[in-house]
């Protein structure tokens, strides 16, 4: 047995069977919970079925029906124009709080709670809290920003700003992940660092320049991914506070799927949809994994 | 076998293959007993449906000791049909279920009890309901003869008023206007405004969704605009008619500026005062009139050439079950719900089909104040033209949806997206697609 | 003077940085306005809501929305039955997560690779996109509106795995050899070693999937057929204006009570082990 030990660093390992009970408990759920029913969808795209009876063969035609939707090109765009206002959103302020927070100043912690905790709370929870407070006449931000002077703003209620409304909220979501995932590899930052160029006489704005940015590149990369993939599928938000409206401003893929599954019944469409939507958030994942790539060397 | 047993029995096939059974609390799984339970799905949430949860309690109270009790799930509008679908096709449909939808394409799939013999076994008296609900009930192409759903409730859409804007405009809630152009002048002496903006609309209206949908669909018919001409050959009958009543709307917004799209909610909206005139259906009445909110209702007036209202149908439906014998049963129940359904038909939604219960001398003065609740009633009489059509794609035409093809395609129209001509095409295009499926 | 320069002193601070800290403050205390908001909503008459002028704090405070949402609704039902789900699936998804993190980081097994590229590919296909398919599967096998249907689906949530195996890859080797050389298997060495050392990514993993499970919201609100069976978001989400139907009357007092009460549980959570919390973030999403 002491030999063992010799043999893992000059051989190629034993294969440890007793690995695939090890796998079994997460893998065999995995593969029916998440894997089987994505190739569903991937057969489901082909045929025509509203549940009861068998499906029906109809080539390409759900994706051509898919095409021709309007609302589902609207979605398209409302997709990407949420990626536009959320994803820079997110990172921006996720940066600048978790700078501040990384200062350490006395009630740092505190700042640091209030900077995560929306992110734990539930869609539900968004949904009506936003609502309430987006609310056109008696709604919270419409009365505070008409002190600054600004006229009753209808955010939830007008095809020009129902997107930005529920982008609004959606930043105030998901911003704790961008902070504490930020904070963290600043604290990762070796402190010599630092130290070369405070010798040089820096500034503070310079050690940021310098320092504090190109070794952030890779989390802030990371995090623009994974905000970005979050942003295309986003759903909750939208069901809660405007169903999509007015007039579809403020829908989205997912939530077109939904309403063409469930209201429709339209499963082959809705199916269809969906492929369409992973080879969005494919060519998406692929096209930054490359930028991060190109940027590391 | 009862439901509940079905239920458990599938519960446990699991647990041996999963182990994980062994976890979950017993008292969750649905124990199985003697009695019959009979399964109800109802999608009754808003304040009317209080009131048919006080007669599914009726209903049990009166049947303690007959070892048959309902059990009622309320199910979401939005996915009754899909939800009642998928557990049918998993054989675990619910025994009956309250819904306003005519069901060609579940007839067709074999999905409704027909309910002819179980009718008569069960002493329903079908010469006492109004000729017209049993018709609507009746799916010849595809169900023959047969009666596939109990007509329970009659709906109509009507105006609620809100009596103190009225006499705050300085007018008088018995000169209620009959025409489209006085129903304007209330509306503008009513609304409030705060510069160019209306901050309180005379008519109440929302910028996409349901309300100017169905309002849409009311003034187009009252116009001389056909969804679907009477032979069921053409759609979209005198599209002009529909093009002028989808610029009526848009007036209300831009033109007479007697509403705003900038309503979210809209029952919330006039419930606390921010809107006037509210065309609405019955369901509304029990909550407002607990609020203590001013109002009254009134006929919908005549703004085309004819009076007509949207109109809508509340039945009862049986599912098909894998064991037969539960519908009668079942029916039997559905019996007692309708011969009690006064309370139903006073306090929670519309006029009762059943001749029976609308000449009991009680039926003005039970339930909500007729002033709040007579309009809805005696609206029948002109809504009549607008029910749903019993065709494959019949979601397609109703008027009172708020994500169906209809209203998603006004609803550009609305947002100023599409033109009224556009709309009117793709509605003839969509409609004539929709309809050959039968 | 000197107090004032101590202090700044004693927390790196220089006279500059002050109004920066207190901007930050500021917003940070901003940033939680609406949940100040949303309580001091559920603790007012539902007349005092919807008013013009904005009242931080309530004129006059009642109970009554959440005696009402108690007695009207189903909470407690809907409570019982997301604690019932939440448990058991996390549970299962931690234990199942800690014996493949382990598989992955220590054991040797053909088809390991391709495994875990799986398990990192399907991180791109969001549970919405084939939430209705599975919906279809689980009512043809029966399981509509049933716990299992709700439990097993989050079993496969592969950050629990990451979290592990990245914890794993950095375990010291000469523990288990150790542990090799006195003859164990690597079933013992898990149970008596590796999984005892895990408390930090345990924990984690713990915290981070009991939020995010107590947080589902798709999932349960289409597989739940029966008011009896909604899970708390799924119930609470009837009180949102345009989607239900509940609040058509009664207003945001009451909406503001009921989502009070379903932000409680995993604030606190949070709030407890946000160390664990912020580390498994961190570690499991790195790779992700």
């Amino acid at each position: 047995m002491a030999a063992s030990i010799l043999e893992r660093r000059d051989l190629k390992a034993p294969t440890d069977w007793v690995a695939y009970a090890f796998i079994a408990l997460f893998t065999v759920p995995f593969l029916i919970f998440n894997v089987a029913p994505i190739l569903f969808t991937a057969y489901l795209s082909f045929m025509r079925w509203g549940i009861f009876g068998p499906p029906r063969y109809v080539g390409t035609a759900n994706f051509r029906d898919a095409i021709e939707n309007d609302h589902v090109r609207i979605a398209f765009g409302n997709i990407l124009l949420y990626g536009l206002t959320i994803v820079p959103g997110v990172l921006v302020l996720g940066l600048l709080a978790a700078l501040y927070v990384h200062n350490r100043w006395p009630l740092s912690s505190f700042a640091r709670v209030c900077f995560f905790s929306p992110y734990v709370v539930s869609a539900t929870v968004i949904g009506l809290v936003w609502v309430w407070l987006l609310d056109t006449r008696f709604g919270l931000i419409n009365h505070y920003l008409a002190y600054l002077g600004f006229d009753y703003i209808p955010w939830l209620t007008s095809t020009t700003w129902a997107l930005y409304g529920v982008s609004i909220a959606s930043i105030w979501w998901d911003m704790g992940l961008a902070f504490v995932l930020i904070l963290a590899a600043l604290q990762d930052i070796p402190g010599d660092l630092y130290d070369a160029v405070e010798v040089d006489g820096a500034t503070r704005w310079q050690r940021f320049w310098y320092v504090t940015l190109p070794m952030l590149r890779p989390v802030l990369s990371m995090v623009l991914t994974l905000q970005l993939i979050s942003t295309l599928r986003i759903f909750s938000q939208v069901y809660v506070m405007t169903s999509g409206g007015p007039a579809s401003a403020s829908t989205s893929v997912l939530y077109e799927i939904y309403t063409v599954a469930i209201r429709n019944q339209k499963f082959g469409l809705a199916a269809a949809v969906s492929i369409m939507l992973f080879a969005v958030i494919l060519v998406v994942t692929l096209l930054s994994r490359r930028l991060l790539r190109e940027q590391q060397t | 076998m009862t439901k509940s047993k079905f239920t458990r029995r599938g519960l446990m096939r699991t647990a041996g293959t999963l182990a994980l059974a062994s976890a979950f609390p017993m008292p969750f799984v649905r124990t199985a007993s003697a009695a019959t339970e009979i399964i109800h799905w109802s999608p009754l949430a808003a304040s009317d449906g209080e009131i048919w949860a006080q007669m599914i309690q009726n209903f049990n109270d009166a049947h303690k000791d007959k070892g048959v009790s309902i059990k009622m799930e309320v199910v979401n509008w939005d996915d009754y049909t899909t939800k009642v679908l998928a557990a049918a096709a998993a054989g675990a449909a619910p025994d009956f279920g309250w819904n306003t939808d005519p069901r060609p394409a579940f007839v067709r799939d074999g999905l409704l009890v027909p309910l002819n013999e179980l009718v008569k076994n069960s002493g329903l008296d079908i010469a006492d309901f109004s000729e017209f609900s049993i018709s609507k009930s009746k799916f010849p192409n595809y169900g023959g003869d047969e009666l596939f759903q109990v007509p329970l409730d009659l709906m109509s859409l009507v105006p609620e008023v809100n009596t103190a804007h009225v006499s705050e405009a300085g007018l008088k809630i018995d000169e209620w206007p009959d025409d489209g152009a006085t129903l304007i002048d209330w509306a503008k002496a009513m609304t409030k405004l705060e510069g160019d903006k209306v901050v309180r609309s005379g008519i109440m209206m929302t910028g996409a969704g349901v309300q100017p949908t169905v309002t849409w669909g009311i003034v187009a018919e009252q116009m001389g605009f056909q969804r679907i001409s009477p032979d069921f050959k053409q759609v979209a009958v005198n599209p002009d008619a529909g093009k002028a009543a989808m610029q009526w709307v848009l007036d209300l917004f831009d033109k007479h500026k007697v509403s705003t799209r900038d309503v979210t909610d809209r029952y919330k909206a006039f419930g606390t005062g921010q809107g006037s005139i509210f065309w609405t259906g019955p369901w509304t009445l029990n909550g407002y009139l607990e609020q203590k909110l001013p109002f009254v209702s009134k006929p919908f007036p005549k703004i085309g050439e004819k009076r007509v209202t949207y109109f809508e149908r509340g039945a009862l439906e049986l599912y098909t079950q894998k064991d037969p014998s539960r519908h009668q049963a079942t029916m039997d129940a559905v019996k007692w719900l309708s011969d009690n359904s006064f309370l139903w038909c006073t306090k929670g939604r519309g006029a009762s089909p059943r001749k029976s219960i609308i000449d009991r001398p009680d039926y003005k003065t039970a339930g909500a104040p007729w002033d709040v609740r007579g309009a809805f009633v005696e609206g029948i009489e002109y809504a009549t033209a607008i029910a749903d059509f019993p065709i494959i794609n019949g979601a397609d035409f109703n008027i009172y949806s708020g994500g169906n093809f209809l209203a998603k395609t006004l609803e550009l129209v609305w947002a100023g997206q599409s033109s009224i001509d556009d709309a009117m095409t793709k509605l003839q295009e969509g409609w004539q697609k929709a309809l050959e499926e039968g | 003077m000197t107090v004032l320069t101590r202090f700044l002193k004693s927390h790196n601070m220089r006279p500059a940085d002050v109004p920066i800290w207190l901007f930050g403050l500021a917003v940070a205390a901003l940033w939680i306005m609406p949940f100040i908001w949303m309580i001091s909503t559920s603790f007012k008459y539902p007349g005092d809501v919807m008013t013009a002028d904005i009242e931080w704090l309530p004129r006059r405070v009642t109970f009554q929305n959440y005696v009402d949402i108690f007695t009207k609704y189903k909470v407690w039902r809907w409570t019982l039955n997301s604690v019932i789900v939440v448990v058991a699936s996390t549970f299962l998804c931690v234990l199942a997560g800690a014996l493949a993190g382990y598989a992955l980081a220590r054991l040797n097994f053909p088809g390991k690779k391709a495994l875990f590229f799986l398990y990192v590919a399907s991180l791109m296909v969001p549970i919405e996109v084939y939430a209705i398919p599975m919906l279809l599967g689980i009512i043809k096998v029966g399981w509509a509106n049933t716990y299992q249907a709700l439990i097993l689906p989050s079993v496969g949530n592969v950050f629990s795995v990451l979290i592990f195996r990245q914890f794993f890859l950095n375990f010291p080797r000469d523990l288990e050899d150790a542990a090799r050389i006195d003859g164990a298997g690597h079933g013992l060495i898990f149970w008596k070693i590796a999984l005892p050392l895990a408390r930090a990514p345990l924990i984690a993993a713990t915290v981070i999937i009991f939020v995010l499970n107590w947080n589902n919201f798709l999932w349960p609100l289409l597989v739940t057929f029966e008011d009896d069976m909604k899970t708390l978001p799924v119930g609470i989400a009837a009180f949102t204006p345009l989607y239900g139907t509940a609040t058509q009357l009664e207003g945001y007092a009451m909406a503001m009570a009921g989502v009070t009460v379903l932000s409680v549980p995993s604030v606190l959570v949070f709030l407890i082990l946000q160390r664990y919390f912020i580390q498994g973030i961190s570690s499991g999403a790195i790779r992700g």
